[in-house]
């Protein structure tokens, strides 16, 4: 008992943390970006496979969700 | 069956990229000003390229079109077989079987008339599931009987041997053909439903529904088709015979009684809700023309526009794939009745009759 308390209470304290709730808020951006790529980056590599002409757009559209985590490092400077 | 994760968004780039670079309209319309020789120079600038340098030196004119034409679906198909893992592997192989399937007969066919092994073994699409080995060993057998031994611990295996007893009292090939056909379709729906969890039921939405819907539709117009040529033929057999369960159209004893009327046949198929407006157009034609081939080419091309509906609907599923299977098909089919055609002195709208083009 007295031990999900105290992990609650941190929990709570990083939050009303600025720099850890940021840095939270950045992982889970960069994790949602991780997993837009996954499909992305098999169906790039399936297109580059038929056409080598494919790398290119397959590469920018593979990284499009990157843009995601760019984002997110905003938060990080005005938290 | 295969484990792990599938892939849907690769296999689906792949196929995609595969299927735009199939056959368009204008390219059939040239083909079919051209004569064998230069329907096969023609296919070598394209992706037949390997299959027709291969086969080039042992054949020539219409057979090594032909011959080209089952090796590149064979491996195509194959290849999509390659590249899916997971539940996805199981959604193609299901269909794939149909390979398995025309091999079969193929081979059984051979063994009735006695041909010779190399000469069956040109004819096969090595597309399906059965492996090269049994195929191999099939070819190698002199009696039905053995052949079907050979198949044990196939799906095959079961109704073969049902069917074997009623071969021998007839001796006509039809009894093993149509359990293989249904030993194909009755697998194709059986425990699709259970595949995640079992004792699940249909799916009512997404991805799965319509496959199976598509599935059903595809068991539906083979027996519409079927129906309809035996309709047509007039002749005194049992349509339960080759009546397949899974379709929502018909049940058997409507098919029973309405085999023998062609007009009710014709409107039971319009008054389907599924099916009706599809193919209004190739039933208008059934009801007043005597074309029959006209129907099946309207039902394949229905069936095609389908599946490409469905692969919109849902862009990272089977669909796609299933779309680019019934193209591909109808390409190779297209090529060699164009090659045929004019082997065969057929004028040019003769044989733009027997293309299927969406």
């Amino acid at each position: 008992m007295m031990e999900t308390l105290e992990a609650s209470n941190v929990a709570l304290q990083t939050l009303n943390d600025p720099g850890a709730a940021a840095a939270i808020a950045v992982g889970l951006a960069a994790l949602a970006s991780g997993y837009a790529e996954r499909g992305i980056g098999a169906a790039a590599v399936g297109a580059m496979a038929e056409d080598d002409d494919m790398f290119v757009p397959g590469l920018i559209m593979t990284v499009l969700p990157e843009t995601l985590v760019i984002l997110a490092l905003v938060v990080v400077f005005i938290a | 069956m295969s484990t792990g994760a599938s892939n849907p968004e690769y296999v689906n780039a792949r196929v995609r990229s595969r299927r735009a670079s199939l056959f368009a309209d204008e390219d059939y319309r040239k083909l079919v000003r051209m004569g064998p020789s230069e329907i096969a120079r023609f296919m070598e600038e394209t992706e037949y390229e390997r299959e027709i340098n291969a086969l080039g030196t042992r054949f020539s004119g219409v057979d090594l079109i032909e011959y080209a034409l089952n090796q590149n679906l064979a491996r195509h198909f194959h290849d999509l077989l390659d590249w899916a893992d997971g539940r996805l592997y199981d959604l193609i192989a299901r269909y794939l079987r149909k390979f398995d399937v025309w091999n079969l007969k193929t081979i059984l066919r051979g063994i009735y008339t006695d041909s010779a092994p190399e000469e069956v073994r040109t004819d096969l699409i090595r597309a399906g599931e059965l492996d090269d080995r049994t195929i191999d060993r099939l070819l190698e057998v002199d009696t039905i009987e053995d052949a079907i031994e050979v198949l044990d611990r196939t799906i095959y295996h079961d109704p073969l041997e049902v069917a074997y007893e009623e071969y021998e009292e007839s001796h006509a090939l039809v009894p093993l053909e149509n359990a293989l056909d249904r030993a194909f379709y009755e697998r194709l729906l059986a425990d699709i439903r259970g595949l995640d969890t079992p004792g699940s039921t249909a799916p009512q939405e997404g991805p799965r529904a319509l496959y199976i819907e598509f599935l059903q539709a595809e068991i539906d117009f083979r027996n519409a088709r079927n129906a309809l040529r035996l309709a047509r033929s007039g002749a005194d057999l049992d349509p339960a015979a080759y009546y397949i369960d899974g379709g929502v159209l018909f049940t058997e004893s409507e098919l029973r009684q309405l085999v023998n009327r062609y007009d009710d046949l014709v409107d039971h198929i319009a008054a389907n809700r599924r099916y009706g407006d599809r193919l209004s157009g190739a039933l208008d034609r059934l009801r007043d023309a005597d074309s029959l081939i006209q129907f099946e080419h309207a039902v394949d091309a229905a069936l095609l526009e389908y599946a490409d509906t469905l692969s919109s609907i849902y862009p990272v599923s089977v669909s796609a794939v299933l779309s680019y299977i019934l193209a591909k098909e109808r390409e190779i089919e297209n090529i060699r009745a164009i090659a045929r055609g004019r082997e065969v002195g057929l004028s040019e709208n003769e044989i733009e009759e027997e293309l299927v083009i969406l």
